[in-house]
């Protein structure tokens, strides 16, 4: 059989410290996002790392609607929107495009890095499919991100497959009769996407508080060939409900009470890093999840029972997952208890 | 025909999206009470809403239904008898979702209107934001910290059924503070919502504001192609990359500032903003990375410069700050341009220092969502404590 053949790709090696992050921006100010939107601060740092010969392809979502209003735009790099489920699909395409266009003389043969970013809507819902159909294609060098905020945001808070256990959104306003009307609990898109697809060279999970992890794993999965998945973590605003300044804040906390493990498959290896690493080998503690869940006020109809709940399942993810943040695989048949 | 009356409600968008839904819907109950006929309704465009962006609630009230019909054939009012800014930082201008450039807080003001500020100011400083009208309008004051809340949680500090009991005030033809109260008890059924209607009845104030007065500057506009002006592919043009900057003092170049949307500002999303101590600042990086919106230009000897034109407020930056006092966000309403800092210290060391020590005494009062469980409830206890809220629970503010 023939190797597999990819274009060339771009040398971005990891940056050594926050001092060695280029100046340059490519998304840039004048966008209609909240205050304090951390899936706004995704995409700054999201092409920071990738360098200026990058196409963006953008599915529906806040960071479409809001970034490219009317005859205005934030981008610096090409940026192209995408319907909704789409963005498995129009990274795969527009990777074979420019594979076609070289091969055929009709472009400079250059490496250019191709991102397709969806929301937890647009990626983990709709577009779950075409994202798992690119993930089988080896020969074509593309970076699907997932920016996860919970919900459908844009238009004003939706629950998705994403929504966390109890969330209060527009679909789940918790009531007198029923205090939670959202009981599914949060799909496991790195998990399920790197176990689901063991040829894939890189799926990793990331959130912008730690900013150059961040950009590092997006430099990674540019740069390993072939198509990869980063899914990260963005605080919000305004379907959470908290003061826009605690954005930071609030993606540390999701790390560091064991809520959102930082990890990533690169060449079939798992590694957790970050605080999650310190986390799976107990070196560290994991933060009660009270001090993540009432800062925010979809959480503020909760009940101590809600969080002991809440505090168990996460407890649950790391002492009883056969691999303790990334696969829900049990070893044996335990009795799920949520509260009355 | 019957009598027409509009009215608006200007909001930072999510943070009021519930206080302006309740005045609105509040004042198409009242007028209801009142014998009249209306409406309320959030302005299209300006949905989905984001965070500090501002937005629009109106209530159409007629004294009978063919000329609400008439009213409503509109797709927004164009004139309005009463603007509600439920922020005292909108009066420096308005640039929402729904159109381009800025747009005054008085705009939409018949003559003789009345413009309502929620605010903890006098009228001279509110006076100064607002730009100039070419006729004569009134403005009247409800003192309050203006009211902000989230989505999903609600601060109950009375701000909806106080702006209720002003109207009543300000505009009798419109509705009698009898109206207010049965609407309020319909509504809420609490006595203590009807008792502060009734004492921001008695305590609103108004002045004439005449065209002499207020901010000269013309706001800025811009003009967009039309659809069919479009290029192939319906493609617009990225934005340039970006460039060094110049040192006003030594004139060396270097660091970045970058390109920016030229027709989207964002700062009139702003209700505080960030003051920087250059003299303590470290040169950490992290305000100028976790900037969501990129607004600090990096100057030729590497600080960070929050740009004022960029800049929404959010307070990342002082978040993330690792010096104590280094940043600080300072309530909007202490400023009256956009000038750069850095240029500001990098000219006068000593003088900026005097100026940052004045500024930063103006932290917010306000509050910006939020926070933690149980934080609405205390705020509350202390505002009626400092007498700025009357809810009847207390003998404080008379």
């Amino acid at each position: 059989m023939d190797a597999i053949e990819t274009l060339p790709i771009q040398q971005l090696d990891a940056f050594k410290g926050v001092k060695k992050v280029p100046l340059e921006e490519y998304f840039t100010s004048g966008h209609r996002t909240c205050q304090g939107c951390e899936s706004a601060l995704v995409m700054k740092l999201m092409v920071k790392a990738a360098g200026p010969r990058t196409i963006v392809l953008g599915s529906t979502g806040c960071m479409y609607v809001a970034n490219t209003t009317y005859y205005s735009t934030s981008w610096v790099v090409p940026w192209m929107h995408t319907q909704l489920g789409s963005s498995g699909s129009a990274g795969l395409g527009t990777a074979a495009a420019l594979k076609a266009l070289m091969r055929k003389g009709k472009m400079k043969e250059e490496p250019i890095n191709v991102i397709a970013f969806c929301g937890d809507g647009g990626g983990a819902d709709m577009g779950l499919s075409a994202i798992s159909a690119t993930l089988t294609h080896p020969q074509y060098n593309v970076l699907i991100l997932l920016y996860d905020n919970e919900s459908y945001a844009n238009t004003d808070i939706q629950l998705s497959g994403m929504t966390p256990y109890g969330a209060h959104t527009t679909f789940s306003p918790p009531g007198k009769a029923k205090r939670l009307m959202h009981t599914r609990w949060k799909k496991n898109m790195a998990g399920m996407l790197a176990a689901g697809h063991p040829e894939t060279k890189y799926v990793g999970t990331v959130c912008a508080s730690y900013a150059v992890d961040m950009m590092n794993r997006v430099r990674k999965a540019l740069m390993i060939g072939g198509p990869t998945f980063v899914h990260s973590l963005d605080p919000c605003p305004k379907g959470w409900d908290y003061d826009p300044m605690l954005s930071h804040e609030l993606g540390e906390l999701a790390v560091e009470t064991g809520i959102w493990p930082l990890y990533e498959v690169e060449n079939r290896v798992l590694k957790l890093y970050g605080r999650s690493k310190g986390i799976a080998e107990k070196r560290s503690k994991r933060k009660p999840v009270r001090d993540y869940l009432l800062r925010q006020g979809r959480f503020a109809h909760f009940t101590d029972d809600d969080i002991d709940y809440f505090q168990a399942k996460i407890d649950d993810m790391w002492e009883k997952w056969l691999i303790p943040g990334v696969i829900p695989f049990w070893k044996e048949l335990e009795k799920d208890q949520p509260p009355a | 025909m019957g009598r027409l009356f509009a009215v608006e409600i200007v909001y930072r968008g999510i943070f009021q999206k519930n206080l302006a839904k309740n005045i609105s819907r509040g004042i198409a109950l009242a007028a209801k009470h009142d014998g009249k006929v209306g409406i309320s309704f959030g302005r299209y465009g300006d949905s989905p809403e984001r965070n500090g962006i501002p937005a629009k609630n109106f209530a159409i009230v007629a004294t009978d239904d063919e000329t609400l019909q008439e009213g409503m054939a509109k797709y927004e009012p164009k004139e309005v008898d009463i603007s509600i800014s439920v922020d005292d930082t909108l009066c420096k201008g308005v640039e929402s979702w729904a159109w381009y450039g800025l747009q005054p807080i008085n705009r939409l003001l018949k003559p003789g209107g009345t413009l309502i500020v929620t605010t903890m100011h006098g009228a001279d400083p509110i006076i100064t934001m607002c730009h100039r009208k070419e006729f004569p309008y009134r403005l009247a004051l409800l003192t309050s910290i203006p009211s902000f809340s989230g989505l999903w949680v609600y601060k109950d500090d009375h701000t909806d059924v106080r702006l209720l009991g002003a109207i009543a005030k300000v505009l009798p033809d419109l509705f009698s503070l009898t109206s207010v109260e049965k609407a309020i008890r319909e509504e809420w059924h609490d006595e203590l919502k009807v008792k502060s209607a009734q004492k921001a009845y008695e305590r609103i104030s108004t002045r004439v504001v005449s065209p002499a007065e207020g901010n000269p500057e013309k706001p800025y506009e811009f003009e967009l192609p039309k659809w069919y002006e479009l290029r192939e592919g319906l493609a617009i043009p990225s934005i340039p990359a970006g460039k060094a900057m110049a040192d006003p003092t030594t004139q060396q170049t270097g660091g970045f500032r970058p390109d920016r949307n030229p027709t989207f500002k964002k700062y009139a999303t702003r209700t505080m903003r960030p003051v920087v101590d250059f003299d303590t600042c470290v040169k950490c990086t992290l305000c100028w990375l976790q900037c969501p919106d990129s607004c600090f230009d990096v100057t030729p000897d590497a600080y960070y410069d929050a740009n004022m034109e960029a800049c929404c407020g959010c307070g990342v930056c002082e978040a993330v700050c690792p010096v104590t006092n280094c940043i600080t966000m300072v309530n909007e309403t202490a400023f009256a341009d956009n000038a750069s800092q850095w240029e500001m210290w990098k000219k006068d060391k000593a003088g900026y220092q005097t100026w940052l020590q004045e500024k930063i005494q103006h932290k917010p009062e306000r509050s910006h969502g939020f926070r933690i469980r149980g934080q609405y409830e205390q705020q509350i206890g202390t505002m009626v404590k400092d007498g700025i809220v009357d809810t009847g629970t207390s003998g404080a503010g008379g």
